[in-house]
């Protein structure tokens, strides 16, 4: 294979990505919901770090650990926004917010 | 707001921070580093007190992002502002605008000659003090009112602006009569009751730097003008405080290159306050518009050592249009030219 056709390849698993990324994101704003009607706060860090561990366990390379803690710390802090806009009922605007 | 936590920084440590920074609002994006973890914090308005943070277990350091003024700011007005007072003056454009005069009017003789001088050699706006901010209270305190008549019947008998200083908003009123622009002096630079008052008239304000003020500071008074809907505002460095007392103040230059960048607003020099000293203005003024300088304040009196206030920062006229030769020269080699 050479290299478009790795590339081709990456587009393929790219797009099932966003739509895992995507459906992972509705399960997160579902339970931003339910945790606003039962009053329970956004952060959890046990769950956080329940959802990194998992991740870690279920890696089998060539990631490292540590590569995909990272990766996964960045879709938790989305996750995160996202249960924050669901419970505060606004519309997910895209950040122009500044750090 | 981007906060370092310490190396070693516990989960439970770093988990703290996450939650008080998610309870103030603002979302984190967490990023583990090979030592360090860093937390940012998304969102932050530009009023939150970001040492809150700084005080919280294992935080090594707390960096704000966005700049506490807004539409002082560069991004606001990237092109820049350029202040047309009017007959082709512009400050702020190519032309490097030159306000030179005494420190005070002191008589109808004296400020006549200073004008005529001033004018002859190239300066385009007229500077005196009809109100003395003087440290002792002993000292000359101006001429008032009287003196704003005669600096402006000088001034529009040889064709020049007029910016003379304000002290209180009640001054406001009867000055908009006889200046062009008014000016706020160092002193005043966080008297921010009057810089209200003058963020509601729409005349330039020319704003000193404090003696001692950061140029976050200078700018954060700026934006209390602007904030009020006068967007025309003028910096000035005239001299902050520093260790060194070997003059009566130490000139900033590189805070004119370092608010060109940070703010659209046009920035003069002030070399007479800035070293206090008659034979130390012309290189501070040349190194002022060599450094990329919007304009000159520069004191010129008549007969300096008899002048009623700050004579020996003073340049008589010759001195004072020599000087614009001089600069004449410097300011093409940045791209700009003197009348």
């Amino acid at each position: 294979m050479n290299i478009s056709d790795w590339r081709s390849r990456m587009d393929e698993i790219d797009k099932k990505l966003v739509e895992l990324l995507n459906e992972r994101s509705q399960c997160a704003l579902e339970i931003g919901r339910i945790k606003q009607e039962l009053g329970m706060p956004i952060y959890q860090p046990n769950r956080e770090n329940e959802v990194l561990s998992n991740a870690a366990r279920n890696n089998k390379g060539p990631l490292s650990d540590g590569a995909i803690r990272r990766l996964f710390e960045r879709i938790i802090d989305e996750a995160r926004s996202a249960e924050r806009l669901a419970m505060h009922g606004e519309v997910s605007k895209d950040e122009k917010g500044s750090k | 707001m981007v906060i370092v936590m310490q190396e070693g920084a516990t989960d439970e440590q770093i988990q703290h921070v996450i939650d008080r920074i998610v309870a103030s609002g603002f979302d984190v994006h967490r990023s583990t580093g090979a030592s360090h973890t860093v937390l940012g914090a998304v969102g932050v308005h530009r009023d939150f007190d970001h040492r809150d943070f700084e005080l919280l277990p294992a935080v090594r350091e707390v960096v704000r992002i966005t700049q506490p003024f807004k539409l002082a700011s560069r991004q606001f007005k990237p092109q820049g502002t350029v202040i047309d007072l009017g007959r082709g003056v512009k400050i702020g454009g190519p032309e490097v605008v030159v306000c030179a005069g005494p420190c005070s009017v002191e008589s109808r003789e004296q400020i006549l000659a200073v004008a005529e001088a001033v004018s002859k050699a190239g300066a385009k706006i007229m500077r005196a003090g009809a109100f003395k901010p003087r440290t002792s209270p002993y000292a000359f305190q101006g001429m008032g009112e009287k003196g704003l008549q005669l600096m402006r019947d000088a001034a529009d008998e040889f064709g020049l602006f007029v910016v003379s200083e304000v002290m209180d908003p009640s001054q406001i009123k009867m000055m908009s009569n006889y200046v062009d622009i008014f000016q706020v002096g160092a002193r005043n630079m966080q008297n921010y009751f009057l810089l209200r008052a003058l963020g509601e008239v729409q005349k330039p304000v020319l704003l000193k730097r404090g003696m001692s003020a950061t140029i976050e500071e200078l700018l954060l008074s700026s934006e209390y003008i602007l904030s009020g809907g006068n967007y025309n505002v003028i910096l000035c460095e005239r001299g902050i405080r520093t260790f060194e007392t070997y003059l009566r103040n130490t000139l900033d230059i590189a805070a004119i290159p370092v608010i060109q960048k940070l703010s659209h607003l046009p920035i003069l020099a002030d070399p007479s306050h800035g070293t206090g000293r008659r034979d130390k203005v012309g290189a501070m003024a040349r190194a002022a518009v060599a450094a990329g300088a919007d304009g000159l304040l520069i004191e010129v009196h008549n007969d300096p050592d008899h002048a009623l206030s700050d004579g020996a920062q003073s340049l008589d006229p010759t001195q004072f249009a020599q000087l614009m030769s001089e600069i004449r020269i410097i300011a093409p080699a940045v791209g700009r030219r003197v009348a």
